[in-house]
């Protein structure tokens, strides 16, 4: 373990070998300036139009669309799957229709929702929520099911109200499940935000990238991809650090039950 | 889910299923008559046996099967190259702290870039070819592939390991006869979560650049505005999807029934 948090010197090496190299190599053959300008250019492309606007404007648009998409998808997916997790015929009634959605590649419902929505911010945010759904909605679905009935049976004979034992049992028991679903749902909805945009946005961080590459502007795009990859890492960070949280809680909760 | 309950509640199962079924086929039905009657508008939501028509026509016609082995060759090219380069890497890696180590920042580095990001790079050096797909697609597959084949070794009993090379097996013959089939488990799990990657890639990467293939197809429909077309790509995908999934179900049943027949041999013997 000890190892482990020592300072990895040979990775950084590595990792700054393949930076040098990518600077040196663009720089000594021209030519290789068609697929991408040396590194210190897009580094300064980077800088630029953060500054003077158009990357962060791009950056905002893109933040508050995931936002929408998965805080709703979140809503729904967990709303949604506690329903049919609870009650068996629901879920049966849904089973096959769950079973004949899902094996489509959700990226395959973006025209019917140009169709439905036209080119807008609402089309980006429902393909976004479509995609987002499955994960948590399959996880919640899951983790309702393996509640110990005991659980919520202990809840009802000491006359617990159904919202106290959604909220103060039910939720809780299946919050690992949840969790999971969560977290998988995270990357799901930036890939298709940044999905949505290059097919049919006329904004975002998505966009910006392929409008670059056709505008021959790659330094402008790769610093898009930068920041794209700044934003997936930071949010996977903060659910992280979140879900650390809530798990202290949850230990903190199974210990107060075994004491 | 399904398996759970099976035996005992067999047939209540069974009766479960069938509800469920025909609560489809009333929500189909609901549609049909919806957009006939045009509650629905037929531009936008075509009733489902015009969808199903058309469906067939292009199914005869063989125009959907075309755009299907399009999108299949760039899907299977991907996937493979993806297996043939991630899972000796994730082997090396797992077996090699210091090779590990070594490429740890890199992959740490490049894993957060979301992999469609990725399709403008590659249009720019492979620009609308073939190649530009199979590079997205090997690059998002890339991740799943390479870390699960790393847990995999890494939770290989070292006792195994160690047996071996004290009874004179040979470096290659221990990786090939004791680590592999060890860690086969996890990596199949790898492959199994790059199977709808690899397939919403594709259809990706159709769609943002591409004149042919399925992705293509679908989006190319809405365009021109041929809706019951586009709703038939898209049940063509979702089946394609399905079958994907049941045949490597079915390849992993097989391949892994000879694997536990092995463990149980060694266990054995």
């Amino acid at each position: 373990m000890n190892r482990l948090k020592q300072f990895n010197w040979s990775g950084w090496l590595f990792f700054g070998l393949l930076l040098l190299a990518w600077e040196l190599g663009t720089r000594s053959a021209p030519k290789l300036q068609v697929y991408s300008p040396p590194l210190s250019r897009v580094l300064a492309a980077l800088v630029v139009s953060a500054q003077s606007g158009p990357l962060i404007s791009q950056f905002m648009i893109t933040v508050g669309r995931f936002l929408e998409g998965y805080l709703l998808s979140v809503a729904i997916g967990v709303m949604v799957g506690v329903v049919l997790g609870y009650f068996r015929p629901a879920h049966e009634l849904f089973e096959t229709l769950i079973e004949f959605l899902r094996p489509m590649p959700s990226v395959a419902i973006i025209p019917v929702a140009i169709l439905m929505l036209g080119i807008s911010d609402a089309m980006i945010v429902a393909v976004t929520v479509y995609a987002t759904v499955w994960p948590i909605l399959i996880n919640t679905i899951d983790g309702v099911r393996h509640i110990e009935q005991v659980l919520i049976q202990t809840g009802r004979s000491f006359g617990l109200s159904n919202a106290k034992i959604l909220w103060q049992v039910i939720l809780p028991a299946a919050s690992p499940y949840i969790v999971t679903g969560l977290r998988i749902a995270l990357s799901i909805a930036l890939i298709l935000v940044t999905t949505a945009e290059m097919v049919a946005g006329s904004k975002g961080l998505g966009f910006y990238i392929l409008d670059e590459e056709r505008s021959m502007n790659s330094g402008n795009m790769y610093a898009g991809i930068i920041v794209v990859a700044v934003l997936g890492y930071a949010l996977n960070r903060l659910f992280l650090a979140l879900e650390a949280r809530m798990l202290k809680w949850r230990h903190g909760m199974l210990a107060r039950r075994a004491a | 889910m399904a398996s759970r309950h099976a035996g005992a509640a067999g047939g209540m199962m069974r009766w479960g299923k069938l509800r469920g079924v025909i609560f489809l086929i009333t929500l189909i039905a609901i549609w049909e008559i919806a957009s006939r009657s045009a509650l629905l508008n037929p531009l936008i939501m075509p009733a489902p046996a015009r969808i199903l028509g058309v469906f067939s026509d292009l199914i005869s016609s063989g125009q959907i099967p075309w755009q299907i082995l399009v999108s299949m060759k760039r899907a299977a090219a991907g996937y493979l190259l993806a297996a043939a380069v991630f899972i000796p890497l994730g082997i090396v890696m797992g077996l090699s702290q210091r090779i590990y180590r070594l490429f740890e920042v890199a992959v740490e580095m490049l894993r957060p870039v979301p992999p469609p990001v990725v399709i403008p790079v590659a249009m720019l050096f492979f620009g609308l070819e073939d190649e530009m797909k199979i590079f997205v697609i090997f690059f998002s597959c890339a991740w799943p592939i390479l870390l699960n084949t790393l847990d995999g070794v890494r939770s290989v009993d070292w006792v195994l390991v160690n047996t071996a090379r004290t009874f004179g097996l040979s470096r290659g013959k221990t990786i090939r006869q004791v680590v592999l089939p060890a860690a086969s488990p996890q990596i199949m799990t790898g492959l199994r979560v790059s199977l709808p990657i690899t397939l919403i890639l594709v259809v990706i990467s159709e769609m943002v650049g591409s004149t042919d293939g399925i992705g293509y197809f679908i989006l190319d429909s809405q365009r021109r505005f041929r809706v019951a077309q586009m709703y038939a790509g898209m049940l063509s995908l979702a089946i394609l999807g399905y079958t994907l999934n049941k045949l490597f179900n079915l390849l992993h049943r097989v391949l892994m029934s000879w694997h536990w027949a092995m463990m149980r041999r060694t266990e054995e013997g």
